[in-house]
């Protein structure tokens, strides 16, 4: 689904690039490149979206009314796509932080149990 | 179920905006390639390795388009359309099949749907007024095996009286012409006579003025006279939409009636086969109908169609057990005679309502017999043309299984792949039927002007097409599109894969199996085209037959020029005196041979009888002419005894008849009829026998000439009588007609212009939905062996294509060419075999149904029955015999090499 650096590739949950598509988005509208880029600083360059799924995933949200697309001016004022979160977006990216919460502390006890 | 709505429009929105949505993702994808390519240049990568790493990165921007517009696709749908492209490229490929496989079919839809629309028009339209589905027509049970139609004016008046049972009652009669006065002469229109209740109860306003209520349907009118209401057609034609219409005069039959109304087109009345353009309140018919009266007639004059529209929440039960109990009440009420009354009641008379939301047209009874078998052969032209395409595309599949395998190795479903075959068929099914429905309108227009064309009245069979005709079109096309692609594409799916990419060439016989089920559809094909050769075979013998048979005169050179005498102020003696005159100047006419006089032409359907007996014996009936001097002479009827009428056969100088020979047999077996007396039945006359002659058919055709009996024109005791002169003419009869409307013009000019028809036509006529069966019947009787030729020869070719290694084997091993040829010539000779056999049985057994529309022809007749099996032997043998000569060409050499 995409590339992690150093991290061993398949090990990520499905789903999981939506939700931090949708996370990266919570802050405000961004382009395609931008949301990669976001998504790489923000794990410290230990996950890499690649732009074979990432391009996919924004359509699908896109086309299930979760995120908003518009044409604007890219800060070097070019033409480019803007996603944006939609109120069912935002409720999707609540819920998900929720399961992923859950999910990671389960995990996390049962890998710490001795 | 909001994300799955917002995906739903998604799609279709990106359905119509592709091009856009398109440019879009490649901008998209450009503008991310751009950024990547300066973060890359930024940390000093060179140039052209940035642009190495930004193509590795992306890969085939094609391939980026496919994945993202996919996501924006319905999948159902974009499978669809790739499945119609590549079968439409499969289609192309193969220009032969496909054009046999559109013609088959159009001709099978177009058959079908034009026979469609002439049953929708005639049997299942509604009549184009407010809940037609309330409207009822009243009819009478005498206890007989049909239900009589036909009111007197008594029974219906009474009805018309009850209230409280529906919400309306109505009668009316059509003319062919009412006769209307105009300047430049008298007109034929045609029109109707209706009761006050007609429009009230068809719940349709007039468009201009108003329509006619019970006020008018009083004898001498309303108190401002008579009215009339017209339709929108006859407004247009007569008074060019003038909008003072109302108030007009017409002058119908003599009697100035003024209009009072307009009725809008959609209007067509209750009979969907007329179009009337006057309607005339009932209660003027003795004006109309002059000098007949049916309304005096009283219980006597059968001659009203009559018809009801329920009370809302009332059903047709609870109206039937109501009308059975106010019938007897009406017999007493209105019927003078005890004795009629008491024989009714012997029969259980009583009144019943029958649904009526189609309107009611006595066509019904004549033609929907002859249109169902009709439809029964389109039908089964249709069933054939699909029984023949199934075998010809599994044939073909069998061809394709190679590529079908590859598709299946590949990764294709067997769903997919039968999805695909199916909208292949499904693309040709459509087609066909586009075709089929484009011919549609012609054929049923003019299968409708041929079957009415022999029964004189104006009659009307509307063929447009409605939804009914459009939903019966596609349901058959996607009938056909199963029939003809499901079952192949199940077969040649079905197959274990690696089998099938093994045995490329098959010398094998290992799916001997698999082609019984082609061909039982291939002897299926056989047995049903023999049944559709073997009816036409049948209706064509009976219509030859019909052809051949001896009317008992000679119609050859024979023109009837009927003359219309009852609106005219001459009678009797003074106006059969105009006949003699006229008869005598047509007889100077050049090319005249002989001419005489006739209250009825033959063969025109109209029956006369009247009951006569010997002195002393029990009275018989006889079927009644009234005729002119010469007339037996100008007929070419044999005049066995005695002599023809003449002028001088008055009314003072003693009745007389001549009989035909028949009924000479009747009355005076073993002597001579001449000079021996008949009384007549009801008013005791006398009558002196003057002559014998041949019997001559006399209703129409197909009947058998019946005892018969003329009496002399001069002796004619019609009031104002129409009589046709009858001509025999040794020339051309074109000069005649024109001779004949001045001469009329000039010795009658109260006589609307005569009206001229060759006795040819009239035969014609009288047979023409026999002709018009015939002929369809041999046309698609063709159709079927040429189908079923087609199916035969594609099947066996395409089998035999694919046993060539196998026939290469036999002939290395020494068969002779001779077998090779017998060998595949057998294949195709049981089939054909079984299939006759089928066909015949099932001849035999479905003979009744067609025994009713033979003429002296029985439906077994052996030499239609082996003529119909030597044909289909014949195309089999023609069928099969080039495929297996090609086989006996096969080099062994060169067919075993190709393995």
């Amino acid at each position: 689904m995409f590339r992690e650096e150093n991290i061993e590739p398949g090990d990520l949950i499905q789903g999981t690039l939506e939700m931090l598509v949708l996370k990266a988005l919570a802050r405000g509208p961004l382009h395609g490149y931008a949301v990669a880029e976001w998504i790489h600083q923000t794990s410290q360059q230990l996950l890499k979206v690649e732009e074979g799924a990432l391009y996919p995933a924004l359509h699908r949200l896109e086309l299930r009314g979760l995120l908003d697309a518009k044409w604007g001016a890219s800060e070097n004022n070019r033409r480019a796509k803007f996603y944006q979160l939609t109120a069912e977006g935002k409720k999707k990216l609540n819920a998900e932080s929720q399961r992923w919460a859950r999910l990671s502390a389960a995990v996390a006890f049962v890998m710490q149990a001795s | 179920m909001i994300p799955f709505l917002h995906e739903f429009a998604g799609r279709v929105r990106s359905l119509f905006l592709k091009r856009r949505s398109d440019r879009e993702i490649a901008e998209e994808l450009e503008f991310h390639q751009s950024l990547m390519r300066e973060k890359l240049i930024g940390q000093g990568v060179p140039q052209s390795a940035a642009e190495r790493e930004v193509r590795r990165t992306f890969g085939n921007p094609n391939r980026w388009q496919e994945r993202l517009r996919e996501l924006w696709q319905f999948r159902a749908l974009e499978n669809f359309r790739r499945d119609v492209s590549f079968s439409i490229r499969l289609l192309k490929k193969s220009p032969g099949f496909t054009a046999i496989a559109l013609l088959t079919l159009a001709l099978g839809v177009g058959a079908n749907t034009a026979v469609f629309s002439l049953v929708n028009g005639l049997l299942l339209r509604p009549l184009p007024v407010p809940h037609s589905e309330e409207l009822v027509v009243l009819g009478m049970d005498h206890g007989g095996p049909r239900i009589s139609n036909s009111f007197p004016a008594p029974f219906f008046r009474a009805l018309e009286s009850k209230h409280d049972l529906f919400s309306g009652v109505f009668a009316c009669s059509s003319r062919d012409g009412f006769l209307v006065r105009e300047k430049s002469g008298a007109e034929n229109v045609p029109g109707i006579l209706v009761s006050g209740d007609y429009f009230s109860t068809l719940q349709i306003p007039a468009e201009l003025g108003r329509y006619l209520t019970p006020q008018d349907d009083r004898p001498g009118g309303n108190p401002g006279g008579l009215a009339v209401v017209i339709s929108d057609s006859y407004w247009n034609n007569r008074f060019n939409r003038a909008p003072d219409v109302i108030g007009q005069k017409l002058q119908i039959a003599n009697t100035p009636f003024t209009v009072v109304g307009v009725m809008p087109k959609r209007f067509i009345g209750a009979d969907p086969t007329q179009r009337p353009e006057i309607f005339v309140p009932l209660s003027t018919e003795p004006i109309i109908d002059a000098p007949e009266n049916m309304i005096a007639a009283g219980y006597h004059g059968w001659w009203l169609a009559t018809m009801a529209r329920l009370q809302p929440g009332a059903t047709l039960d609870s109206v039937n057990a109501a009308l059975k109990t106010m019938s007897l009440p009406i017999l007493h009420e209105t019927v003078p005679d005890a004795n009629w009354i008491a024989n009714q009641e012997k029969q259980h008379f009583h009144f019943v309502a029958e649904p009526g939301s189609r309107g009611f047209t006595f066509i019904r009874f004549v033609f929907q017999k002859p249109l169902m078998a009709l439809f029964g052969m389109c039908g089964g032209i249709l069933l054939l043309a699909c029984m023949n395409l199934a075998s010809l595309l599994m044939a073909r599949s069998a061809a394709r299984e190679r590529e079908l395998a590859t598709r299946l190795a590949m990764g294709a479903t067997r769903k997919r792949l039968i999805q695909q075959l199916l909208i292949e068929s499904l693309l040709v099914a459509s087609l066909g039927t586009l075709i089929g429905l484009l011919l549609a309108p012609i054929v049923s227009q003019s299968l409708a002007a041929a079957l009415t064309s022999g029964n004189g009245r104006n009659i009307f069979i509307d063929t447009s097409i409605d939804l009914r005709v459009l939903a019966f079109a596609a349901v058959s096309a996607c009938i056909a599109a199963f029939l003809i692609g499901l079952v192949p594409a199940l077969q040649a799916t079905s197959r274990n894969l690696s089998d099938r990419i093994k045995d490329g060439q098959h010398a094998t016989q290992l799916h001997e199996r698999r082609r019984v089920f082609p061909r039982v559809l291939l002897a299926s094909q056989v047995g049903l085209a023999l049944l559709l050769v073997v009816s036409a075979g049948l209706l064509a013998t009976s219509l030859f037959r019909l052809y051949l048979s001896d009317a008992g005169f000679d119609p050859k050179g024979v023109v009837n020029i009927g003359l219309e005498a009852g609106k005219q102020p001459l009678d009797g003696d003074p106006l059969m005196r105009v006949y003699q005159q006229f008869a005598e100047s047509i007889s100077h006419q050049p090319g005249v041979r002989n001419v005489s006089l006739a209250s009825i032409v033959p063969l025109t359907h109209y029956i006369w009888d009247d009951s006569f007996r010997r002195p002393g014996a029990e009275s018989r009936g006889l079927n009644m002419n009234a005729v002119g001097p010469d007339y037996f002479q100008t007929m070419r009827i044999a005049l066995f005894e005695g002599r023809e009428f003449q002028w001088s056969d008055t009314r003072t100088a003693g009745l007389k008849i001549i009989l035909n020979r028949s009924a000479a047999k009747l009355f005076f077996p073993n002597q001579s009829a001449l000079g021996q007396t008949l009384l007549s039945d009801d008013k005791k006359n006398t009558y002196e026998v003057v002559g014998v002659v041949a019997d001559a058919k006399y209703e129409d055709l197909r009947t058998a000439a019946p005892v018969a009996g003329y009496i002399p024109i001069t002796q004619f005791n019609q009031k104002k009588p129409s009589l046709s002169v009858v001509v025999r003419l040794d020339g051309p009869a074109i000069p005649l007609a024109s001779a004949a409307r001045s001469l009329a013009a000039q010795l009658a000019p109260e006589i609307p212009a005569p009206v001229m028809t060759s006795m040819d036509r009239v035969v014609d006529d009288s047979i023409s939905s026999e002709r018009v069966m015939a002929i369809l019947s041999l046309f698609f009787a063709g159709c079927a062996l040429l189908v079923t030729g087609i199916g035969l020869y594609g099947t066996l070719a395409y089998s035999t294509a694919r046993r060539t290694s196998e026939i290469g084997i036999r002939m290395a091993l020494g068969a002779q060419r001779a077998r090779v040829v017998a060998l595949i010539f057998r294949e195709n000779a049981t089939v054909a075999l079984a299939g006759c056999a089928v066909g015949l049985f099932a001849a035999i057994f479905s003979s009744r149904v067609l025994a009713s529309f033979l003429y002296e022809t029985s439906p077994r007749d052996p030499v239609v029955l082996l003529g119909s099996v030597a044909a289909l032997a014949a195309i089999a043998s023609a069928a099969s015999l080039l495929p297996a000569i090609r086989a006996a060409r096969i080099e062994p050499i060169s067919a075993i090499r190709c393995e």
